[in-house]
């Protein structure tokens, strides 16, 4: 991010940064900008430690300062130890580390939960192209990217050079492609743009040609909400 | 011993002396960032509390090595990103390194580098020096990935309002960073040592390597 505030009293880049883009940016100044997002979507820059943690350490402080051993602050620690430094009773040891691999199992499986990827989802409907059709759609953010399942009704199979197509579109009218299928009923797609900046899902009837760009033709349509 | 305050700037040079009450104005000021290092190496609440106490005795241990003229927290970033890494290896050696949530950056074949430290350093320091709306905002907006109009149903407020309010406080924001202006090519030691005598009260990571 170096530089970054280089060129920061620009109020395109600044629009662009609070999601409002007002012109399109240089690729090099966009992609510092979006280094920027990346560290202001980061946890660690948001979490807090306990408040009780000031006090711990000042007491682990004054516990160094006299010479006495430190009391370890995290709970996860507390496990280690006690299994480190209590080897001489096994049955004990038995009983503590069933229940600590208990309290292990809850607090990563409550951990899990609690940092469950951020999900989003939308109804779509059909556009006067395709009355009758419908469905659902869920976008799941994973490592690789966001995990997209189209599950949709009422449209015909598409064969023999023609498909459908599905994109992303966010507030300027920029659309990502995100994959191309035969059918709707249950479709597995990939993003590598959030439904944050992207919110619009569209299906687009395509017939393969040299032009790979949208046809115009849409289907399906719906605005992705976050779920959790 | 007197309280030390927490703008005391005669803080570093108190901590360096050894005062113990020292100890809560320097977590005062520098925990939470600290906190913030040792999370974003270990991706994991418990073992960042446990880093960053462990940084706090292991800078009491070594005050008398430090130099008051140099940023305290500049220091205290470099030995919260060491604790850090040694706590996860004593973890990795106790529970195996699959135990660790590996969920969101968190430490898995690497720690991250000075300069993602540097970057978390300094948009949190920025973002804490911004007014509680602004940074509300934009943790909704980038940590929370609410749209626009979801924020705005979210504080019940029109959108056009989240939208003048969003670039006002990134504006705000920028202003902030805007010390990290660097000459084409500058590393984020040479930041870092440009920034050390106008940071006397708070500092960034040191240029470790």
């Amino acid at each position: 991010m170096q530089g970054r505030g280089a060129h920061m009293d620009n109020d395109d880049r600044i629009a662009y940064l609070s999601g409002n883009p007002s012109a399109p940016l240089e690729p090099d100044t966009r992609a510092e900008l979006d280094q920027l997002r990346g560290v202001l979507a980061d946890p660690a820059v948001w979490v807090e430690p306990p408040p009780a943690l000031e006090d711990r350490i000042v007491t682990a402080v004054a516990q160094a300062t006299r010479g006495e051993p430190v009391s370890p602050a995290g709970s996860a620690t507390v496990t280690t130890i006690a299994r480190q430094r209590r080897p001489w009773i096994p049955y004990a040891v038995l009983g503590v580390a069933a229940a600590a691999v208990l309290a292990v199992v809850l607090t990563f499986s409550l951990a899990g939960h609690a940092k469950q990827s951020a999900q989003y989802a939308a109804s779509l409907d059909g556009t006067k192209l395709a009355p009758s059709a419908s469905g659902q759609v869920t976008l799941t953010r994973t490592t690789s990217g966001w995990k997209i399942r189209i599950q949709g009704k009422g449209l015909p199979r598409r064969d023999g050079g023609e498909y459908y197509e599905a994109w992303l579109k966010n507030a300027s009218g920029v659309l990502v492609p995100i994959g191309t299928f035969n059918q709707v009923d249950d479709v597995t797609l990939w993003a590598g743009v959030s439904p944050a900046d992207f919110p619009t899902l569209t299906v687009t009837r395509q017939v393969a040609a040299k032009d790979q760009a949208s046809s115009g033709q849409v289907v399906l349509l719906g605005v992705t909400h976050r779920t959790h | 011993m007197a309280p030390v305050a927490v703008d005391d700037p005669g803080l570093p040079a108190r901590f360096a002396s050894g005062d113990p009450d020292s100890v809560r104005a320097v977590y005062q000021s520098y925990g939470r960032l600290v906190y913030a290092v040792a999370y974003k190496v270990l991706g994991d609440a418990g073992l960042a509390e446990d880093a960053t106490q462990q940084t706090f005795v292991q800078a009491w241990r070594a005050a008398a090595t430090y130099d008051p003229e140099r940023a305290l927290g500049a220091w205290l970033s470099a030995i919260a990103r060491r604790a850090a890494i040694d706590v996860y290896r004593r973890e990795r050696r106790h529970r195996g390194v699959e135990d660790i949530d590996t969920h969101e950056g968190t430490l898995v074949t690497q720690p991250p580098s000075v300069e993602q430290i540097y970057d978390v350093w300094e948009v949190r320091r920025a973002l804490e020096n911004l007014p509680d709306q602004d940074r509300e905002l934009i943790r909704l907006q980038h940590y929370g990935e609410l749209t626009h109009r979801e924020i705005a149903a979210e504080l019940a407020i029109p959108v056009g309002t989240v939208k003048s309010r969003s670039f006002r406080a990134h504006k705000r924001l920028a202003g902030l960073l805007g010390h990290l202006r660097a000459e084409p090519g500058a590393t984020v030691a040479r930041i870092h040592d440009a920034g050390r005598n106008a940071d006397a009260g708070k500092g960034r990571p040191h240029g470790q390597r």
